[in-house]
């Protein structure tokens, strides 16, 4: 299994991936730097650089940019073999259909959490730079870093549904629309910092962005988590189990 | 004798429309069968179902003895190919794009790359980005994927698409290079008949779907040979005369005053002089025969072949 998630990731070589990848990374760690803008308490003093805020904006802008991006990576995975016409070659190897599945989903979970991971390099170098002058909190750094993995691996939900969109319009384009619209309703939602938004499983990622905010808004546990988990889960079962037998029993015509 | 590929009235439909339809194929060790058609005929299709890549609507493919079905992974390690077009990671050079089939197919070794890039001529072309390579050096790169791990069966689908005359002249010798150094067992399909002659033991004829004829080269040799088409007044007299005044046995009695001779064809004066002098009355005589074009043409009903 290893080795074809390791071919997957070769395969993105050259590609413009990695652009893709600063794309989603470079506007969440832009946004933190609002957290060095002058702010001044009620009291009146001048506030210091909030970890928790800047993570905090750093989590909204990539739930946001997240289902685009992703959708757009796990479209370009899984349709490239058709329309590179390498898909003959690709379903002809000793290795089943299911296992080239999950190999490319793998590279997409790659993706997404090295997406993650930089998104988040502003505010944890913020940090570091600040613990040389004082203490950091270091229970901030961790529900950031906390944040952080829960949303990347939340956002994992919705790949089978773009994976599945790629597969039968053998085109990055139905997953890219699709993505498109997930973008354009989490960013509604998260501007409404609205507690229900989170049913919708492309905006899902957002409650544990919303979970770190609570020192910040007072917002209290979203009661709406456990029903959004939920359908996050059915969907992410259901087209998982799409892919697999869609895979297995395509048929492959003319490379596409 | 053991078979490396057999099909068993392989059919494939799409709704109402058949397009393959109860195609027997069998090849055995070091054949170089090549499956003629026209454009549509159903080759790519038939491939196709052989790699399993569609699933025949009725039928079975056997591969190395043992059922297609079930057995599929088995059989694509012993199985290199190329169907329709050599498709590669175009932002990838071509050693990558081997570097990707070798861990695919599970081989250990990567210094075949190398040999396998030696072998079609394009090592030094190993660090070139594929999406920079003409037709031509990809279809010679398909190849060297396909030879890769060492296939016992090469299924070439229309492999000297988009070579010039040179370079299909110098696949035809790899291809022949192949089967005599390495004893590679070639399945190789086209729709041009001079290719198909020039390289094939064996020769299956396709058309609309149907296989027309499954026929080894010597079989289609005798039924495309020239003969002297004689229709004399006694048939067995001539006959005679033909043994011992001509010294040949090459020669059938067709029936109804008629006699095929296959020798002597440069020599009808001397033939009709035998003959007479044996009192044999000649009533016709004209040099007969299909071309191997003739032939595909007389068996597809007239439609052409390139």
């Amino acid at each position: 299994m290893l080795n074809v998630l390791l071919t997957e990731i070769m395969k993105l070589k050259n590609t413009k991936m990695h652009w893709l990848i600063l794309l989603g990374a470079i506007p969440a760690n832009l946004v933190t730097l609002y957290a060095f803008l002058p702010r001044v308490t009620p009291e009146g003093t001048r506030a210091g650089i909030d970890l928790q805020d800047m993570f905090y904006r750093q989590g909204m802008v990539i739930t946001i940019l997240g289902p685009f991006m992703f959708a757009l990576m796990t479209g370009y995975i899984i349709s490239r073999e058709y329309q590179e016409r390498t898909i003959n070659q690709l379903f002809s190897y000793p290795v089943s259909r299911t296992k080239i599945l999950f190999a490319k989903l793998g590279a997409v979970v790659v993706l997404i959490f090295t997406t993650s991971l930089l998104s988040c390099i502003m505010v944890t170098a913020t940090g570091v730079i600040m613990s040389f002058t004082k203490p950091v909190e270091m229970e901030v750094l961790w529900s950031g870093i906390r944040m952080n993995m829960l949303a990347g691996l939340l956002a994992l939900g919705t790949i089978p549904v773009s994976a599945a969109l790629s597969m039968i319009g053998t085109s990055v384009i139905p997953s890219t629309v699709l993505g498109a619209f997930a973008t354009i309703v989490t960013l509604i939602g998260e501007m409404g910092h609205g507690m229900r938004n989170i049913l919708f499983p492309w905006a899902m990622p957002y409650w544990p962005v919303r979970e770190l905010a609570q020192g910040l808004a007072e917002s209290g546990p979203n009661p709406y988590a456990v029903p959004g988990m939920t359908i996050l889960a059915v969907t992410f079962m259901v087209s998982l189990v799409f892919c697999i037998v869609y895979y297995e029993k395509a048929e492959i015509h003319s490379g596409s | 004798m053991s078979t490396i590929l057999r099909t068993s009235r392989l059919t494939k439909r799409y709704g109402g429309k058949t397009v393959v339809s109860d195609v027997n194929m069998t090849i055995i060790p070091g054949d170089i069968y090549g499956f003629l058609g026209q454009n549509g005929a159903g080759k790519t299709t038939t491939l196709r179902m052989i790699m399993g890549l569609i699933h025949p609507s009725s039928g079975e493919v056997e591969l190395f003895g043992k059922p297609l079905h079930g057995n599929k992974g088995e059989a694509m390690e012993r199985i290199g190919a190329i169907i329709e077009y050599p498709g590669f990671y175009l932002n990838l050079n071509a050693a990558d794009n081997l570097e990707i089939h070798r861990r695919l197919m599970g081989m250990g070794n990567r210094e075949s790359i190398d040999d396998a890039l030696a072998a079609v001529g394009l090592l030094d072309a190993k660090h070139q980005k594929v999406k920079q390579y003409s037709l031509g050096m990809k279809q010679r790169l398909g190849i060297a994927r396909a030879l890769l791990h060492h296939p016992e069966l090469l299924i070439l689908d229309e492999p000297t698409n988009g070579l010039d005359p040179v370079g299909m002249k110098e696949m035809r010798q790899l291809f022949l290079e192949l089967v005599r150094k390495r004893g590679i067992t070639f399945l190789i399909s086209s729709h041009l008949l001079s290719e198909i002659e020039q390289l094939s033991n064996k020769i299956g004829i396709i058309h609309k779907g149907r296989m027309l004829e499954e026929i080894d080269y010597e079989s289609l040799q005798r039924k495309t040979r020239h003969y002297l088409d004689i229709k004399v007044t006694d048939e067995k007299k001539a006959a005679f005369i033909l043994e011992q005044k001509l010294g040949t046995t090459d020669y059938v009695v067709a029936g109804s005053g008629g006699l095929r001779l296959y020798e002597h064809l440069d020599e009808p004066d001397r033939v009709s002089l035998l003959l007479a002098e044996g009192g044999v009355g000649i009533k016709e005589m004209v040099l007969s025969g299909d071309s191997l074009e003739e032939y595909f043409l007389k068996l597809t009903g007239g439609d052409k072949f390139a």
